[in-house]
């Protein structure tokens, strides 16, 4: 090799490697937790692979945003423990904006809708939240529905019967362990749709005030939490949004206060 | 020191803490009573032999197989799975409103609702720790030396009488400790149950620790509570034996 092929051979490994270096800088990675088990929010397939609503949305914004994500499959229980410790970056995992959340970790702008719902079995005679109040009850342990149906009944109330997961839950249900159930209704309803044999029956309740998933960062984490926003914003702006929405979902795509 | 710790939601959340230890202590000792029995019975069974004939196949194929299978199988899987396996599976099938194969209709809906996660995890803490303590019996009774129960057949003692009054009293002092150990690890083992929705001892710390994602206040609590409910039951354990022991003294 003469010296003038070894010398463009060396500059051009030293260009790739601040080309990599220079890319790396620019898109950082973020690691990415999300639960496994919150069919269609974020679920994963038979090969591990994280896959859900959630996991578009982050994606697309992680794609319009600039940076790069590592997704990982965290349990949800401690799952915003992760994100003091430094364990996770971003949290998405159908977390429902709450006031008491807020002052733990740092939300996104709302990226979805979200709702509680009561669910019984097809004889149950429950027409609200009131109704509760005598029977045994399942939810998702620290889940939106936990906390609205600990103020209905007392936090210390042993007829709450507080779960790890909706599926758990409702499994728990059609067994009759529970006399009725709380959790979100976008899961719920997914999971009517896919086992109508079950016969669920959905009761809302006036309490049950419009609620919203947020992308969570740590406690001060301006900088990550602008580009999540700025990225929420671009997708909704050029339809990306309405377009995952109607894969998971349906047609009616809803309007979110991005402000 | 305050500002770090905030034990003052332990207080908010007190009757389920209360509740718990009460809801643990209870589960621990109808398991541990429940357990020890359904020992016992295997734990004899895997050693019933018989020389001759019909009653020689019939304990070897019928009786010591399916419980060494059944040993085999309790050890050899988690007690975790067991517990979800019987609260998901078992139960539900045994025990359901429209088609359970025991009972069924209203009465089980009622029985589910109100006792299901505890007959749960009961019946899979029983039959997990007597899977365990057959062989602690076994051990028992082995250790003793056979010319013991020679001696007893010889002077017309049946079987079960040898068994009664000569070996299992001997035995039950040596097996003492092992299952003393048994009994605290029931009494931690039963924290698995709050899988299944149980409100003891760790249902408590995990609902807690859930609501207000706070780690050190909830479950060094129940740390503590768990230790204490082992030490007192190691302090028991320990006078029974030097009561028991005094037979032995020379």
């Amino acid at each position: 090799m003469s010296f003038k092929k070894l010398a463009v051979f060396a500059s051009s490994i030293l260009a790739l490697t601040l080309t990599v270096a220079t890319a790396t800088a620019a898109e950082p990675t973020y690691v990415v937790g999300a639960g496994g088990t919150y069919r269609p929010f974020e679920f994963e397939t038979p090969q591990k692979e994280l896959v859900g609503f959630d996991i578009d949305i982050i994606k697309a914004i992680a794609n319009v945003s600039g940076f790069k994500i590592k997704l990982v499959s965290t349990p949800w229980e401690g799952i915003f423990a992760t994100l003091a410790q430094g364990d996770r970056d971003i949290i998405v995992s159908g977390i429902t904006i709450t006031d008491k959340r807020t002052q733990m970790v740092d939300f996104s702008l709302p990226y979805f809708p979200a709702e509680q719902v009561i669910i019984t079995g097809p004889d149950a005679k429950v027409t609200g939240l009131a109704d509760l109040k005598k029977l045994q009850v399942g939810v998702v342990n620290s889940s939106a529905g936990d906390i609205v149906v600990s103020d209905e009944v007392g936090k210390s109330n042993t007829a709450i019967h507080r779960f790890d997961n909706t599926p758990l839950m409702l499994e728990e249900l059609y067994r009759s362990g529970v006399d009725a159930a709380v959790g979100d209704v976008g899961v719920i309803k997914f999971y009517i749709k896919s086992h109508p044999e079950k016969k669920f029956k959905l009761v809302g309740d006036a309490k049950f005030t419009r609620q919203y998933f947020g992308i969570a960062v740590k406690k001060g984490n301006k900088e990550l939490q602008d580009k999540i926003n700025a990225g929420l914003k671009k997708i909704v702006a050029d339809g990306t949004y309405a377009k995952i929405y109607k894969e998971w979902f349906d047609a009616n795509v809803p309007t979110l206060p991005l402000q | 020191m305050n500002s770090f710790f905030h034990w003052e939601i332990i207080g908010e959340y007190l009757p389920l803490f209360v509740e718990g230890t009460w809801m643990t202590i209870k589960a621990a000792i109808i398991c541990v009573i429940a357990g020890t029995c359904w020992g016992l019975v295997l734990g004899v069974g895997r050693l019933a032999e018989a020389r001759h004939g019909f009653w020689k196949h019939f304990l070897r194929y019928a009786v010591q197989w399916p419980i060494r299978f059944y040993v085999s199988f309790v050890r050899g899987t988690p007690l975790f799975v067991q517990i979800l396996l019987i609260h998901f599976a078992l139960m539900p099938m045994l025990i359901n409103p429209s088609d359970g194969l025991l009972i069924s209709g209203d009465l089980a809906r009622e029985i589910r609702s109100q006792y299901g996660a505890f007959a749960s995890a009961v019946l899979a803490i029983t039959l997990n720790s007597g899977a365990y303590v057959s062989e602690i019996f076994r051990a028992g009774i082995q250790s003793i030396d056979r010319g013991q129960s020679e001696a007893s057949r010889s002077l017309g003692m049946t079987y079960l009488q040898t068994l009664r009054k000569v070996i299992l009293p001997q035995a039950f002092r040596r097996m003492l400790p092992p299952l003393g150990n048994n009994a605290i690890a029931i009494v931690k083992d039963s924290s698995l149950a709050s899988a299944i929705g149980l409100a003891e001892l760790a249902y408590a710390a995990r609902t807690v620790s859930g609501a207000y994602a706070r780690y050190w206040e909830p479950y060094l609590t129940i740390s503590v509570i768990y230790w204490v409910i082992t030490l007192l039951l190691s302090a028991f354990v320990q006078h029974l034996e030097r009561r028991l022991g005094k037979g032995e003294a020379r």
